[in-house]
């Protein structure tokens, strides 16, 4: 799954067409959802941000395997050029520093992001915008830092009353083939570790239940042995009937777990 | 843009971390230079990147980054109770680079660190005048205990500066464990006896399955083989053994080929030894859920995790004979736990 976490509905405009999202009122908040990604346009503001993310990550628990992509614009110094698509390795909130972890190629410029309580008029030494750190700090509780990814589009410098809600659904739409890539891109550096399939991971919860919680244990590590030793075989528990008796319901485990660890 | 680019790793370290503070000692000079396509991101601490919460190392081990960092507190410290002191009167290691740049699933520092990313630490200097009020006594340092400094040493050259003071202060005696292959540093300074270089050797099949981006069994035997004509002091160490189904067809040929290529005479010690883990560390390499290595059932006693008794034994039954073919007992040190 795809989390795609815009401030303005400007900027979810063209990813709402592209991906032909549906409208989704499940939350006090704007959102849309696809097969594989759900849109969340969090508002303005770090505060807006934190909560919203918080509120769509607790209703939708993010994988192992899911990513979260911020997109927006942003204003930046001159050195930067309007149009310009930027990845952030560091966002600077107030006195915190947040760093996500990129572990791709890509041939974006990379920058850190200044993240400000207000539209900025002046020139800063980064690039601006007002969400990035409230979006980090509530998805950090939910993603590992290689999960996600904030991906700003210089659409003024510093120049905010200039920025129009046409100009930046034109900016999105513009780099959406570049920004397509990246969603898959980051996709592909995504590593599940889960050892087992939610069928096997049910009889694995039924069989423990025979059990103590420290048999239970012994068990997992057993077969997670058995599945990182033998990732193409299948796992096949026990089908011997579990004994009434204790001791005898312990010596069949041990004999399993000598099995799957032989 | 091209698409097609997008979908490789990158190099390694294409991020350079770099503590403010660092910024112009003369080693971050160096390193940005030869990492210049590099993305430099400044930074106040290491350990706001280095401890972040929510890192993969799993993840993090197929793009390591560097952290060019200053060590404010102690360099040096008490060797462990799982290592060899070799009876010197002290015996310290030095932590002057945090992580490895090679990933062995059977590694502490998975347990260790919450990041598998590279911290160096650039003012050695400082490690120096830590370790000279010891230095009237005969003390052992290792050098590459949480690291292997020979893997990265074209890049901190800090074997090079640690031999170069142990040239000047008699009462030190180095331990430099590696699987590295490049021993270029060794061919720029006169052998010193009192400095040991410590060879981890395994099977090729354990390498390729257990020892991720070591270099192979050929390309250490090769390099021990250099080392020993330069005149260095060289010890193998079969240490850990890994055991699987295979041992008996890996780990006693391995004993054999080895000694079909460097003649026994060459070589100080053969270190013989089991894998074995403190419990702990061995708690959170099974929460990385990367390789069967971490839930094999060990025994655990003492906080301390090894094979049981009987494949212990084993181990030490099938090679201690298969070593003492080539070399007398006295030259064979073997790890057992202590009953």
């Amino acid at each position: 799954m795809i989390y795609l976490i815009t401030a303005l509905d400007a900027e979810a405009r063209t990813l709402v067409e592209h991906y032909r999202l549906k409208r989704d009122t499940s939350l006090p908040y704007t959102l849309y959802r696809g097969d594989n990604i759900i849109l969340l346009v969090c508002g303005m503001g770090k505060m807006q941000a934190a909560m919203s993310v918080s509120a769509l990550l607790g209703w939708k628990i993010p994988n192992n395997d899911d990513i979260l992509i911020n997109i927006g614009i942003c204003g930046a110094p001159p050195s930067y050029s309007i149009g310009e698509v930027l990845l952030v390795h560091k966002i600077i909130d107030g006195n915190k520093h947040y760093y996500p972890d990129i572990l791709y190629t890509h041939s974006l410029r990379e920058t850190s992001l200044l993240c400000v309580d207000s539209p900025q008029e002046s020139i800063l030494n980064y690039p601006v915008d007002m969400e990035s750190g409230g979006i980090f700090l509530a998805a950090s509780k939910f993603f590992k830092l290689h999960q996600m990814a904030f991906i700003k589009i210089v659409s003024d410098h510093c120049e905010p009353n200039n920025v129009t809600k046409e100009g930046v659904i034109n900016l999105i739409h513009t780099h959406l083939p570049i920004l397509a890539q990246l969603f898959t891109t980051i996709q592909t550096i995504q590593c599940s570790n889960t050892l087992f399939s939610t069928e096997e991971r049910m009889q694995i919860e039924v069989f423990k239940t025979h059990f103590t919680k420290s048999q239970g244990d012994a068990l997992e590590d057993a077969l997670s042995y058995f599945r990182l030793k033998n990732p193409t075989t299948s796992l096949r528990l026990t089908t011997t009937p579990i004994p009434d008796s204790k001791r005898e319901r312990s010596e069949l485990l041990e004999s399993f777990i000598i099995t799957l660890t032989a | 843009m091209n698409p097609s680019s997008l979908h490789s790793q990158p190099k390694a370290f294409s991020h350079l971390y770099i503590e403010r503070k660092v910024l112009d000692h003369p080693k971050t000079h160096a390193i940005r230079e030869k990492f210049s396509a590099s993305h430099v991101i400044i930074i106040d601490h290491y350990k706001e990147v280095f401890n972040r919460p929510n890192q993969n190392f799993a993840a993090q081990s197929q793009s390591k980054n560097l952290i060019l960092a200053h060590k404010e507190g102690k360099f040096l410290h008490i060797g462990s109770q799982y290592s060899d002191g070799f009876d010197h009167k002290q015996f310290f290691y030095a932590s002057s680079v945090m992580g490895c740049l090679y990933d062995c699933d059977y590694c502490y520092l998975q347990g260790l660190y919450p990041s598998a990313n590279t911290v160096l630490f650039v003012n050695l200097e400082d490690a120096f005048q830590e370790l000279t009020p010891y230095l009237d006594h005969d003390t052992l340092v290792a050098t590459s205990y949480d690291t292997d400094t020979m893997a990265i040493e074209s890049l901190t050259h800090q074997t090079a500066q640690w031999l170069k003071f142990a040239e000047e202060h008699t009462n030190l005696h180095l331990e430099i464990r590696t699987k590295s292959a490049n021993i270029k540093a060794l061919k720029k300074i006169a052998p010193n006896e009192r400095v040991t270089l410590a060879w981890t050797l395994s099977p090729q099949h354990i390498i390729d399955k257990y020892e991720h981006a070591t270099p192979t069994l050929q390309q250490r035997l090769k390099a021990i083989q250099e080392a020993i004509a330069f005149g260095w002091k060289v010890r193998i160490c079969i240490d850990p053994v890994i055991y699987t189904e295979d041992f008996d067809v890996l780990y006693p040929p391995l004993i054999e080929s080895l000694f079909s290529i460097i003649t026994p005479e060459s070589i100080e010690q053969l270190t013989l030894g089991s894998f074995r883990l403190s419990q702990s560390h061995l708690r959170s390499l099974k929460k990385l859920r990367r390789s069967d290595i971490a839930f094999y059932p060990y025994t655990v006693r003492d906080e301390m995790a090894t094979y049981p008794e009987p494949i212990e034994s084993y181990i030490l039954k099938s090679l201690l004979p298969k070593a003492l073919q080539y070399l007398p007992r006295e030259r064979i040190r073997t790890w057992q736990r202590q009953s």
